[in-house]
């Protein structure tokens, strides 16, 4: 909200405070200044108009004249001047010496080229005024020799570009500001006198009556009748006042009810009388699919949410938003009606958000105006209408409803307030702030005669109802930046980290450890892309219901679409592609629902770095380990023997990548090159190496268990190698967990362990049938309380190689 | 036998250099010392000398089988040390620079993240978590935020799709989903969970419908702090968070309160900091965070005693005090993933 200096000045005396002082000021108090612009001419003093008695060539320079300027009753005086475009008898403007100019700028008497100079004409730039510098500044129309510049210009003007915060409606006004600010410089503040007297009109009304039909969004009403006012411009400081806050003037009523709006914050809306068809007002909602022409000539649609002034007939007004060209008061209106009224916030702020119309009006209402305020607002307006206008006021108003009753007193314990506070104000400096804010205090004390201050809250501010709101109205005039430092008061820490966060910080920094470079992409995709590589996320449960953009309109269910768009977009850049990882919130639907899991991925060129010494590409084993030593972090062991390989899924390459876990058990993972399909959509030259970890932030909190210790034999282990034939696509994973089933149930009974059953060895090629490999094992066997020898080992080792073949399919190589 | 001996081993001196392995040097040994050797052939012919030479000759052959046995020894250590260093290959140019990949590092965001918990958890907060996917009532509701708030428009915050039904992220009625504007959220979920006193810091990412351009990003990060206990004053909130920004910006930053407005503070306050020795950036008040009291309307939501439990509120932009401390113009730098960029940080 932009507020005009001059024109809080009006109701606040600011004598001797500065502008960058009343910027502070609204700061402090809790309006943010946005911007301060200085218009027009600042006090200045030796500056007056003169006339130019005669001029000629400067005897030692050709681009100056030396002229003769009368500024007063004697003799003209010699001034030496560059500019040119001043005739003999021309008004201008003249500093004399003493005079200083916007900018610092002294001027003193002083020879120019050997003439002595006893002043300067003057350009509009040199004063401050404006750009206009291509010569000296020329008064066409002639105002006195001698007139102080600042009679001749319209006095300066500061203005304020403010933040009102939205619990702060009473301060969307001009007077709301200069309340503030004298309450801060603890200055007295002056309401305008309300003159006109509704008695002494000769009573009646334009209409005949008004209704509220619709009593919850307008509770309350209020419709003077103004008789034979006489349209025309608004005189000049109205024009300025208006223009200064960057409204256009209209005419001399429609700028009445502006000014009072900007005035006291109460919009007020003129009907012209003789363009109201029927004789009454009706306040009502409006009719689905009723049409109205606004204001600024736009057709508008009306739903029956909205609320309307309307005649017998039609809508005139969107209440508390904008008025119809059908009643609006133009050049031919003679008598007025003056609406005054307390629209329901919401109900204004709905409408102006559906018409996509906000206006100073539909601004202060949906935020809140002075239930209060409606009556008089609208005497300051007739005021200002009778006097600009002329008319007369035929007597008291047609009202509907009643004020919203706001009636509020507060109890307030100094004492707790300072408790909130942590140190000190007075009691007294309590009430003072209190009362300069017009908030009615009493000091008195409670039941244990403890002080205690009963603090009456202005029906204009909406926002105080709770002792707590008083403590911040205390504070802002105390002083917000005079709260005494102190010393962190802390004590003992009972509580950790979460678990999820402590796992995420442990996994980002196994992956730097490893050389990954985090990176960090935004959480919204494009639904195509979601569609394409995630297909069994159903698209639409992970759709925004309003995205702003098509590429970002779904959350994302992988972080891998964006560890692809860093490699191409450094690719592109020409940056050499390096590891990468990234954590964060992914999306993902299981049996129809979304889940919320933490995931973790990291991607790497299968290809290696391009430098002087080429390393062997990454494989599918190297990316497992990674995800091995992040699962691990979490608590969950990784057995290879359980990784499925991935078929069927565009994302990742099938025969090269796999799957862990499942979303039952909290966690799952998929890992190995990504599919080429995929990678060449994004452009990227080289196969990609990935991993992507999930896990419900459920599993991460579980109560974490603590290992028990497990004897081990100091024994020497016996060692078993073996080696079997197999299906060529048979599972190495599958065949050592059968193999181990069979050596434990083999060594069962004997007292020989079966410590560890292990892949040495895979062997395709001579000596063995095409369509099968060779699994070399080796079995190894420990007891706890001896060396095993050979006579205890080689029986459960036969029974191991005959169990094996029973049935599998498998032969053991001899 | 002098001048054989002499011969001898001029030859053994010159032929030993050229031996390449253990192998050709025990043959080549083999050729001189062994049974057949030229040497074992000369000391054989001390017999056919006449006794009075004998003692003489023994001495000679002895002196000269000394001296061999030195130049094989030394010609063995030196073939020894050769096959370990064969181990090891060739000897490298250490000047080279290194063909794998450059050091891995954290994203700026995350350094920001991390520094900032860090310094809040030496005075007692700890880090609690919550979803980013949000539902109206902890997001705004029990926040105190009014229903008809700018805040909660489909134009300013994003909703997800009314018929998505989460898994896991609780519902409080048949509210809508949405994605969190702030981590304030937390804040709710984490004290409906626990009773006071309790003091939490909540990092984590943020979803604003704004259009993107230098100060404004889809997703951002914040990290909102909660202090719940007896007698938390406005004056224990200043004085954290001087401790905050002087951990952060050095000794010499200092912070200014101004009167500000948030639904579920009250006091609300803004918080300018200033930093001189920052240069010209610190010289001025900047604006860098809102804070306040918690209102005692929260309290009642989540169920705490608004008339015994006190606490303070803040929150800051990761992303904003990140651009600030390292004097980045551009918040989508942060999201771009230049390399580049990145590196200069990790």
């Amino acid at each position: 909200m932009i507020v005009s200096r001059n024109w809080i000045e009006r109701y606040v005396g600011l004598d001797g405070i500065d502008d960058s002082a009343v910027e502070r000021a609204l700061t402090m108090v809790g309006f943010e200044v946005e911007g301060v612009t200085r218009k027009g001419l600042p006090p200045l003093e030796n500056i007056v108009v003169g006339e130019v008695v005669s001029h000629g060539k400067h005897p030692n320079a050709d681009r100056l004249s030396v002229c003769q300027v009368r500024v007063d009753g004697g003799d003209p005086r010699t001034i030496v001047c560059g500019a040119k475009n001043f005739a003999d008898g021309d008004r201008v403007i003249v500093a004399l010496p003493g005079a200083v100019l916007p900018g610092d700028f002294e001027i003193k008497v002083s020879k120019l080229r050997g003439v002595e100079s006893q002043g300067m004409m003057c350009s509009e730039r040199e004063l401050g005024l404006g750009e206009d510098h291509a010569g000296i500044a020329v008064l066409t129309d002639r105002p006195e020799i001698g007139t102080s510049v600042n009679e001749v210009f319209d006095a300066g003007d500061t203005l304020f570009d403010i933040e009102i915060t939205p619990n702060r409606p009473d301060a969307l006004s001009h007077i709301g500001i200069a309340r503030e600010l004298a309450a801060w410089f603890k200055r007295d503040l002056v309401y305008p006198d309300i003159r006109v007297n509704l008695l002494a009109g000769p009573g009646g009304h334009l209409v005949e009556s008004v209704v509220s039909e619709t009593e919850e969004n307008c509770p309350h009403y209020r419709g003077y009748s103004i008789r034979g006012v006489k349209i025309g411009p608004s005189p000049h400081w109205l024009k300025t006042a208006l223009e200064s806050i960057g409204l256009r003037p209209v005419n001399n009523v429609v700028d009445a009810t502006n000014f009072v709006l900007h005035e006291l914050g109460q919009p007020l809306h003129a009907f012209d009388v003789k363009k109201i068809r029927g004789d009454r007002i009706v306040v009502r909602q409006a009719r689905k699919g009723e049409r109205i022409t606004t204001l600024d000539d736009k057709n508008r649609t009306l739903d029956s949410g909205m609320m309307v002034i309307a005649d017998a007939e039609r809508a005139l007004v969107v209440a508390g938003v904008m008025g119809s060209v059908d009643a609006e008061v133009d050049d031919t209106t003679v008598d007025i009606f003056l609406e005054s009224a307390y629209f329901n916030p919401s109900s204004v702020r709905r409408t102006a958000r559906t018409l996509g119309l906000s206006t100073d009006s539909s601004y202060r209402f949906e935020r809140g105006v002075d239930p209060k305020g409606a009556e008089y607002a609208a005497l300051r307006c007739i005021d200002l209408i009778v006097e600009l206008a002329g008319g007369e006021v035929l007597g008291p108003p047609l009202v509907a409803g009643e004020p919203p009753f706001i009636e509020r007193e507060i109890e307030l314990s100094p004492a707790w307030v300072r408790g909130r506070l942590g140190f000190d104000i007075s009691d007294e400096g309590m009430a003072a702030h209190l009362g300069s804010l017009e908030l009615d205090v009493r000091e008195t004390t409670d039941g244990d005669d403890r002080p205690l201050l009963l603090v009456g809250v202005p029906s204009f501010r909406l926002d105080l109802y709770r002792p707590i709101d008083l403590v911040e109205e205390i504070l802002r005039l105390h002083g917000t930046d005079k709260v005494p430092p102190a010393e962190v008061r802390t004590h003992g820490l009972l509580a950790d980290d979460d678990p999820l966060v402590v796992f995420t910080r442990r996994a980002a920094s196994l992956l730097i450890g490893r050389g990954y470079q985090e990176v960090a992409h935004y959480s919204l995709r494009d639904g195509a892309e979601v569609k394409k590589w995630y297909g069994h996320c159903a698209e639409d449960s992970l759709a925004l219901t309003n995205p702003l953009a098509s590429d970002a309109s779904h959350l994302r269910p992988s972080l891998i679409p964006g560890l692809l768009d860093c490699f191409a977009f450094n690719q592109a850049r020409l940056n050499p592609l390096a590891p990468v990882f990234e954590t964060g919130r992914v999306f993902r639907e299981y049996d129809g629902k979304v889940f919320e899991m933490l995931s973790i991925a990291f991607a790497l060129p299968r290809e290696g770095t391009e430098g002087w010494l080429r390393r062997e590409p990454v494989d599918f084993h190297a990316v497992a380990r990674v995800v091995r030593d992040i699962f691990l972090l979490a608590g969950v062991s990784v057995d290879p023997a359980r990784f499925e390989p991935v078929s069927g899924d565009n994302a990742w390459q099938a025969g090269h990548a796999a799957r862990f876990g499942g979303f039952k058990m909290g966690f799952e993972a998929a890992f190995g090159v990504l599919g080429l399909t995929m990678t060449s959509q994004w452009d990227l030259r080289t196969p990609v190496c990935a991993g992507a970890l999930y896990f419900t932030p459920e599993y991460l909190k579980r109560e974490p268990r603590r290992r028990r210790y497990q004897a081990f034999s100091a024994f020497p282990p016996a060692t078993r190698d073996l080696a079997l034939v197999v299906p060529v696509g048979t599972a190495a994973g599958h065949v050592r967990t059968e193999l181990q089933r069979v050596a434990r149930q083999a060594a069962k009974g004997t007292g020989i362990e079966v410590e560890s059953v292990d892949v040495f060895d895979v062997y395709r090629g001579k000596g063995i049938p095409a369509d099968a490999k060779s699994l070399a094992f080796s079995i190894v066997f420990r007891s706890p309380e001896r060396t095993l020898t050979d006579k205890e080992v080689n029986p459960v080792f036969d029974a191991i190689q005959e169990k094996i073949v029973e049935g599998s399919g498998y032969s053991v190589r001899k | 036998m002098e001048s054989d001996l002499k011969q001898i081993l001029a030859d053994v001196e010159e032929a030993l250099p050229g031996l390449g392995s253990k192998a050709q040097f025990e043959q080549y040994k083999a050729t001189v010392l062994g049974p057949n050797g030229k040497f074992t052939a000369v000391t054989k012919t001390i017999g056919k000398l006449p006794p009075a030479e004998r003692p003489g000759a023994g001495k000679l052959i002895n002196e000269y089988k000394n001296r061999l046995q030195a130049r094989f020894d030394e010609a063995l250590r030196r073939l020894d040390s050769a096959e370990l260093a064969a181990k090891v290959g060739p000897s490298v140019d250490v000047t080279l620079p290194s063909p794998d990949y450059g050091p891995g590092g954290a994203h700026l965001v995350s350094e920001v993240r991390e520094e900032i918990c860090s310094i809040l958890r030496k005075i007692g907060f700890v880090v609690a978590d919550g979803p980013e996917a949000e539902t109206e009532y902890y997001c705004f509701d029990a926040l105190n935020t009014p229903k008809d708030h700018p805040a909660r428009d489909l134009h300013d915050t994003y909703y997800i799709h009314p018929e998505t039904r989460f898994g896991n992220v609780s519902r409080k009625g048949d509210e809508r989903f949405l994605l969190r504007t702030h981590t304030s959220s937390v804040q709710i979920r984490t004290m409906l969970e626990q009773p006071p006193p309790l003091r939490i810091i909540a990092p984590g990412r943020c979803f604003r419908r704004d259009t993107a351009d230098a100060t404004h990003s889809a997703n951002f990060h914040q990290i909102e702090a909660l202090y719940v206990d007896k007698g938390v004053t406005v004056r224990d909130l200043k004085a954290d968070l001087d401790y905050l920004f002087r951990s952060l910006l050095g000794p010499e930053a200092e912070t200014r309160f101004r009167p500000h407005y948030f639904s579920y503070t009250e006091p609300s306050f803004e918080v300018d900091f200033r930093a001189g020795h920052l240069g010209k950036v610190g010289s001025e008040w900047m604006e860098i965070m809102g804070c306040g009291m918690v209102d005692p309307a929260v309290f009642a939501e989540v169920g705490y005693d608004p008339e015994v439990w006190t606490g303070y509120a803040f929150g800051l932009g990761i992303e904003r005090i990140a651009m600030t401390l390292y004097g980045i113009d551009d918040i989508r730098y942060l999201y771009q993933n230049d390399f580049r960029f990145l590196r200069q940080f990790a």
